[in-house]
């Protein structure tokens, strides 16, 4: 994932605010990269447009060969669907549906029969230590549970790049150890990407590389080979 | 409660939509009641300046014999139409629509007879009224012949009791020879409302019509086409059309509220949903398809409800006694309050999505 020159303004006029400011941002498959920063200083945006949700203004994002600048909004909604899995801070399940119904959204989405889909899912979220909850309801289930079964969705459909805003933001310590355990065990893989945007210096160790954002732009990259924490 | 709301604002539009509609159709129809009971005859011919088979302006009793004269005319028979008061003899009384038919043939009568039969009206003082009159002007009693009334105070005797369509100005409808309706509504010179006639087989009704007018100079319709021209002349001359077509118009647009509220809601309680859904990649005309085919399963147990009710109610007051008899629920009426649901909710979903189509996925990582 490479992305160069990224400008994104918010507003017109005199009341506009410039959020990424020329920004540049690399991230590889098989690595788990950390955008950290304070707040305003543009992560989300930065992800926004990485993940395919929001338009750059100026500046090219190629993402697993996919030029985003070129791609038509439909595209843009595949390209998500297809490419990306995502992880919310508020886990932002669909109250409605089950555990395993939850998990198995993106592949219903994307045609694949529901019981198939159902069963797909149901054998992940077993390995995500939830078999005995695939058909509790979102509020019947801890934070923690609930972010696993956010896990089970953003990983599913096999997509090529994991992006994770503030996983471990609405949980206590141990609860955020256990998702990150999680997400490194299953999200990392040779062929695919993650990006963890936080605020959360307890799990840095978790990250390969870290990218330190300020005033709308990365500013440093740390190399953290994964290994060496353990 | 949203899904309850829903449910009970199309069930109530499609309610208010069908039953108006019944309404009038039940209306408008009973103006032509005359006319489809007639079955023998194929022309109606009349005064030229006569509109409707309710009011209609007398001729000449010596048109009938010219109207004989023309080619084409296998038979035709005087009737005539007027209004008058019936009273009994414990002083109950109530408006009907006379009609007197050809003393020889009776060609004009309804065919539906509940007791007596066409013959009894050759009796003297005879009339054939509908069951709707006797129940009016002897309530809670059995149908029976026999009994004696005065119809602008001359003596009537109850021959035959039918099943006759209601009228439209007055919807008791009493029968009678023609000899025995002048008796009863002196007609003064001109004592002959209506020509009936039958053309022969092998020509056309139209034709026929067309050149009985061309050779009488009297106004001649096939009796399909004095109904629909009737019906015109009630739609254009009174306020019935309007009346009603703003009471379902009403209804019509409680649905379009009670559905673009409520889907508005929806879609305003469930738009982080929606924003989780695009993220993961659906499209906006995904997300429309899936509101709508579920707004039309609320539509259509909603509509299912209001039409049932609606059926129920025609059901109800469509009796052989009842003031609304003849009143019904046609099928054009309720195919026409689904379509008119399913617009309304496919608006209302349309509408209501116009702000998921324009959200932005990137609220999803906003706290």
């Amino acid at each position: 994932m490479v992305a160069r020159g990224i400008c994104k303004r918010f507003g017109r006029g005199a009341t506009s605010e410039i959020v990424l400011n020329r920004t540049d941002f690399d991230a590889r498959a098989g690595e788990m990269t950390f955008l950290v920063g304070p707040s305003g200083c543009g992560k989300t945006t930065l992800i926004s447009i990485l993940s395919a949700m929001l338009r750059a203004d100026e500046g090219d994002a190629t993402v697993f060969g996919a030029d985003l600048k070129t791609l038509s909004g439909r595209a843009l909604s595949r390209f998500r669907g297809e490419t990306v899995g995502f992880v919310f801070q508020q886990f932002n399940l669909l109250p409605a549906l089950d555990a395993a119904e939850n998990a198995a959204v993106p592949l219903i989405v994307h045609g694949m029969a529901t019981g198939r889909a159902r069963r797909r899912a149901s054998e992940l979220l077993d390995r995500l230590g939830l078999a005995e909850s695939l058909k509790k309801f979102p509020h019947e289930l801890s934070g923690g549970q609930q972010q696993r079964v956010a896990i089970a969705r953003a990983l599913v459909h096999d997509p090529k790049l994991i992006v994770c805003d503030e996983p471990t933001a609405s949980l206590d310590g141990a609860s955020g150890h256990a998702v990150m355990n999680i997400l490194r065990t299953l999200a990392v893989r040779p062929d695919r990407a993650a990006i963890i945007v936080t605020h959360d210096d307890r799990i840095f160790q978790f990250a390969d590389r870290i990218a330190f954002m300020a005033d709308g732009r990365v500013v440093r990259t740390e190399k953290r080979p994964f290994e060496e924490m353990h | 409660m949203k899904l309850i709301g829903l449910v009970f604002g199309i069930s109530f539009s499609t309610l208010l939509m069908s039953q108006q509609g019944g309404f009038f159709i039940g209306l408008i129809s009973r103006a032509a009641n005359v006319i489809s009971d007639a079955r023998e005859a194929t022309i109606w011919v009349m005064d030229p300046q006569t509109e409707t088979v309710e009011g209609p302006t007398n001729m000449r009793a010596t048109e009938l014999l010219r109207v004989r004269g023309v080619e084409g005319v296998l038979w035709a028979v005087p009737l005539v139409r007027a209004s008058g008061a019936i009273r009994t003899a414990e002083g109950r009384s109530t408006t009907a629509s006379f009609i007197g038919v050809d003393d020889a043939s009776l060609v004009g009568m309804t065919g539906r007879f509940i007791a007596g039969a066409p013959e009894d009206l050759r009796s003297p003082d005879a009339i054939a009224i509908d069951q709707l009159g006797f129940a009016r002007l002897w309530p809670g009693e059995p149908l029976a012949t026999g009994k004696v009334l005065e119809v602008n105070d001359r003596r009537a005797v109850i021959a035959a009791i039918t099943d006759a369509a209601p009228g439209f100005a007055a919807p008791v409808v009493v029968y009678t020879r023609l000899s025995q309706a002048l008796v009863y509504v002196p007609g003064g010179r001109n004592t002959l409302s209506f020509v009936l006639v039958r053309n022969v087989p092998e020509s056309d009704a139209a034709t026929v019509a067309r050149r009985i007018s061309e050779t009488t100079g009297l106004r001649a319709l096939t009796s399909q086409a004095f109904e629909r021209a009737t019906i015109d002349y009630v739609l254009a001359n009174t306020g019935i059309a309007f009346s009603f077509g703003v009471v379902i118009a009403l209804g019509a647009v409680v649905g379009i509220l009670v559905c673009g509220l409520t889907f508005t809601l929806f879609v305003n309680d469930n738009i982080r949903q929606f924003a989780v859904l695009k993220a993961i990649g659906v499209s906006n005309g995904r997300i429309l398809g899936m509101v709508a085919s579920q707004a039309i399963v609320v539509a259509f147990i909603g509509y299912s409800i209001g039409i049932w009710l609606s059926s129920a109610f025609f059901d109800g007051v469509n009796q052989p006694l009842s003031d609304l008899k003849g009143f019904w629920l046609p099928w054009q009426v309720a195919a026409l309050s689904a379509a008119a649901v399913l617009a309304i909710v496919l608006l209302a979903t349309v509408v209501s999505l116009r702000r998921v189509f324009a959200l932005d996925p990137a609220i999803t990582f906003r706290g």
